[in-house]
């Protein structure tokens, strides 16, 4: 069977609604664009444990230490699944964790904005499990009927894990809303520099060429605008609930078309400091995922080195 | 390999029931070779129900804990910090005249089948 055969072939299954396997024949085109999303995917959710953990040791509680810490470890452990299906994926080109770790210490996969960005209060630290962690499951949420079997399994239960971000993001914030003058401003502050690159996160209402085919191969089924309407039509009535601004004077439901309005982020700023990490704390986090990886080698050689020692 | 040569290898078995599952053992049976042991997975464990893949894994590949309690991660304190049903947001949310979000409502609008609702 050529090429051409197995590639329709392997269309009529996706439009049949069935699921791929990591050993099943895909498309170079369908691995190459599941890499992308789910090293990607991976990256991100280690790099997202960085704002995190820097307030583990500041959060104002032992109960509130105890939730980031489990909720950072979460999310290791998140990067560490998604980068094993990556991995395997990644076989036919020779490449295992070693070689897809690298690619992010040299820049050459990109981590989600938001985690470029500072968490200067713990405001901050609670808003990132409010908005960032409530976007993140809807794209997540999204994800679920992936054309790529062990991507859905995945998020099935990565998702089950992110019901306790939910509900731990939610407690923070209504902690403060229900609080002191100054902590109601301290969480204004913060969806104040939140908002913007929640917009941003979700991706250009044009998608490019890869979301686009990642449409086609049902590796993703929802738009980016859909993702971001859902996510406005959800926290738009809870932060106002909270007597909280939404900092963005165009966020209006049209009453007409159901639709909200924003305005747009600035894509071309916003772009440029995910595809060159130059955003405020891009580098400092990069270097301490550089340190943990250099300096933690030789402990790395050292057990491989007794392992084949042992087996002799 | 300690196993007596005349003996078939053993080979735990592992079913998964429809793609979006992962799989499970179910039991485990003895064969000649990984083949045989995949057959007779099938004539012992599904001659009714059918499985979307099975896997059998020889039994001394498996490294098992101890079940010992020391070793497992089992829940020794309270870790409701943890867990979804630790946190008492709804009735917060009320004073504030809004409802408690769950993630499963979420996951039922992203679902597909559901087109159509905002």
């Amino acid at each position: 069977m050529d090429e051409a055969q197995k590639t329709a072939e392997f269309m009529a299954r996706i439009e049949n609604g069935e699921k791929i396997e990591a050993n099943d024949w895909m498309p170079e085109e369908y691995r190459n664009l599941l890499i992308k999303q789910i090293h990607m995917h991976g990256v991100s959710e280690i790099m997202g444990a960085y704002p995190e953990k820097e307030w583990v040791p500041k959060a104002p509680s032992i109960r509130r230490k105890l939730a980031l810490n489990a909720k950072v470890q979460d999310e290791i452990g998140h990067g560490q699944m998604l980068l094993r299906l990556a991995e395997d994926l990644s076989r036919p080109y020779g490449r295992g964790r070693e070689a897809l770790m690298e690619d992010l210490l040299n820049g050459h996969v990109k981590f989600h904005n938001v985690f470029h960005m500072p968490a200067p209060t713990w405001a901050d630290a609670g808003v990132i499990g409010f908005l960032v962690d409530g976007g993140a499951i809807i794209t997540q949420a999204a994800l679920l009927e992936s054309s790529y079997a062990p991507y859905a399994r995945m998020l099935k239960r990565i998702v089950a894990e992110e019901s306790f971000h939910m509900q731990y993001g939610e407690s923070v914030v209504l902690a403060l809303a229900e609080g002191t003058t100054r902590q109601r401003e301290m969480l204004q502050g913060a969806i104040d520099r939140w908002w913007e690159p929640m917009m941003f996160f979700f991706g250009p209402r044009q998608m490019g060429q890869s979301a686009e085919k990642m449409m086609h191969y049902r590796i993703r089924t929802k738009t980016n605008e859909e993702l971001r309407q859902k996510f406005i039509n959800r926290y738009v009535p809870r932060l106002q609930a909270l007597g909280m601004r939404v900092p963005d004077p165009l966020v209006k439901k049209d009453p007409v078309t159901g639709e909200w309005g924003y305005t747009e982020p600035d894509w071309v700023r916003d772009t440029e400091m995910v595809r060159n990490n130059s955003g405020p704390q891009s580098q400092a986090r990069l270097h301490l995922r550089r340190q943990a990886h250099s300096e933690q080698r030789w402990v790395r050689e050292a057990v491989m080195h007794a392992t084949a020692l042992a087996t002799v | 390999m300690a196993l007596n040569a005349a003996e078939y290898r053993v080979y735990e078995v592992f079913v998964q029931r429809d793609a979006s599952q992962f799989h499970v053992n179910v039991g485990s049976l003895r064969a000649v070779n990984s083949e045989m042991a995949l057959q007779m997975a099938r004539e012992t464990f599904f001659r009714r129900e059918e499985p979307c893949e099975v896997w059998v894994v020889p039994q001394d590949c498996i490294v098992a804990s101890p079940r010992d309690s020391a070793y497992l991660p089992v829940h020794t304190m309270d870790k409701q910090y943890r867990l979804p049903a630790g946190y008492d947001n709804a009735p917060r949310w009320k004073r504030f005249k809004a409802k408690a979000m769950t993630i499963e409502e979420v996951a039922e609008e992203m679902a597909t089948h559901k087109q159509g609702g905002a």
